[in-house]
């Protein structure tokens, strides 16, 4: 019963669902409807248990002494924190939940993208050798999208954007679709598995 | 051989040191270099240009604190052309830390405009189960978000009575990190019910997008800091902002950067293959 009715479920709503994407016969639209309002409701429960989740798997963290069980204090410090905060004070202009986010948030978010910068500067003086001819065709299109993509490209010379406007435009455009077509195929197969009954894993991982 | 050695093993405090200084120098002394506004940037500010201003635009943030450096000025320029125009924009967000982004943004350019909230501008915030409410969305705004984000009843704000569902959404705009974010929009928002949808995103997924722009599911595309300047510039030689261009200004930084890479690339390869010639 505890396998036998979540596959039931997941095998009936799949093939409704299926169905009442090319029906547009007014039961089938509120069903839809019922449906979007069911999915927003879930979703809401899954904030919970994910909120759950995150905290138990800290807590476990600290009791144990993990390596790093620092950082789960602070995790936890911050969920308590922000939480209370935001349900006592709200969540408006002056709200502290708002100078939290601004003066702690934005800018740790945004140092820690621009240290990828850095990091991206020293990766590629240290991996990208035009050792064979693919990685030299590499690096030639890398150069020439680098420069079109800024205006010092175009300073040197005008052709800079528009060969790397090619390059995105044609033969990236051409391998991106390739694996878009895959990725699509590889969904289908995926969730006719799932509808089916054949792939159990979203179940809890046992077969 | 030392020397040759040396141009392969560039100690990394040296590469950060350069790499700093050529960023934070144009920040002090711009180099005001011209961007060359590219067909995609072009498609979409035309878009939005054409609307007349009866309907509303919607622009969803889909993205944090990390990639505001890129996607924040896309953000202020397409609401400073929106506001020009006096086209209504009801902003959303999928990312439930771009919330106080987008508010943010939002009052600083209605601010800017006199633009009065209800009538010319909606902030929705964030919901749970983006699914949902992008198909949501085409069923019903009001039963989607019975309240905008500070709690009022949509039924009260006069913007919402003109917007019921994506029809009476000429365009939409989602400035996108990641995911969720313009994917979703193009597979449930435009794919379903034939939203015609706009994108901003970071550079680095710029070319992700390039499929649907051929397929014609975007309309427009804002390839990252350079979108954002291009759009600045498009906002500005149309007359509809005088205001400081923040992206225009950081595509030095960004040349000098790249530059830098460039030639890091092409040290490291010269010592390389010297050095396989000499052993």
């Amino acid at each position: 019963m505890q396998r036998s009715l979540p596959l039931g479920l997941c095998f009936i709503m799949g093939i409704l669902m299926i169905i009442q994407f090319f029906s547009p016969h007014p039961i089938s639209q509120q069903f839809f409807d019922t449906i979007i309002k069911w999915i927003r409701i879930i979703s809401a429960f899954a904030l919970v248990l994910g909120v759950r989740s995150i905290s138990l798997r800290h807590i476990e963290a600290v009791k144990r002494r993990k390596s790093g069980f620092v950082y789960s204090i602070f995790t936890l410090l911050a969920l308590v924190i922000t939480a209370v905060l935001g349900l006592v004070f709200g969540i408006g202009p002056k709200a502290p939940i708002r100078t939290i986010f601004n003066n702690i948030l934005v800018p740790l978010g945004a140092t820690m993208f621009s240290i990828l910068a850095f990091y991206m500067a020293s990766a590629a003086y240290r991996a990208f050798r035009a050792r064979t001819f693919e990685a030299t065709l590499l690096l030639i299109s890398a150069f020439i999208v680098m420069l079109g993509m800024v205006p010092i490209g175009n300073w040197i010379s005008p052709h800079f954007p528009a060969i790397a406007e090619w390059i995105l435009s044609v033969p990236n455009m051409a391998a991106k679709r390739g694996i878009l077509f895959g990725v699509a195929l590889g969904v289908i197969a995926t969730s006719l598995k799932i509808i089916l009954g054949i792939e159990r894993g979203w179940l809890g991982g046992r077969r | 051989m030392k020397f040759l050695e040396l141009l392969t093993k560039i100690p990394r405090r040296i590469i950060f040191l350069i790499l700093a200084i050529f960023v934070i120098f144009p920040l002090f002394k711009p180099l005001n270099l011209t961007t060359k506004v590219s067909i995609r940037t072009y498609d979409l500010f035309k878009a939005i240009d054409n609307l007349n201003g009866e309907k509303p635009v919607l622009i969803s943030i889909d993205f944090d604190p990390q990639s505001m450096p890129e996607l924040y000025p896309m953000y202020l320029s397409i609401l400073r052309h929106c506001f020009a125009k006096n086209i209504p924009v009801i902003v959303l967000g999928l990312w439930i830390t771009g919330v106080g982004i987008g508010e943010e943004g939002l009052k600083l350019i209605a601010k800017e405009y006199n633009k009065e909230y209800g009538k010319d501008y909606i902030f929705l915030g964030w919901k749970p189960g983006i699914t949902a409410v992008i198909l949501g969305l085409g069923r019903s705004l009001k039963e989607t978000f019975p309240t905008d984000y500070y709690k009022n009843p949509l039924e009260n704000l006069p913007l919402a009575q003109k917007v019921e569902t994506y029809k009476d959404i000429p365009f939409m705009v989602s400035i996108s990190a990641g995911s969720p974010g313009y994917g979703d929009w193009i597979a449930y928002a435009q794919t379903r019910y034939g939203v015609k949808i706009g994108a901003g995103v970071t550079a680095v997924s710029a070319a992700d997008a390039y499929p649907y722009l051929q397929s014609g599911q975007l309309t427009g595309l804002l390839s990252g800091l350079k979108g954002a300047s291009e759009y600045e510039y498009l906002v500005e030689k149309y007359g509809y902002s005088k205001a400081f261009k923040s992206a225009t200004q950081l595509m030095d930084s960004q040349s000098f950067a790249h530059l830098i890479i460039m030639i890091l690339v092409i040290i490291g390869n010269i010592g390389y293959f010297l050095l396989r010639r000499k052993r």
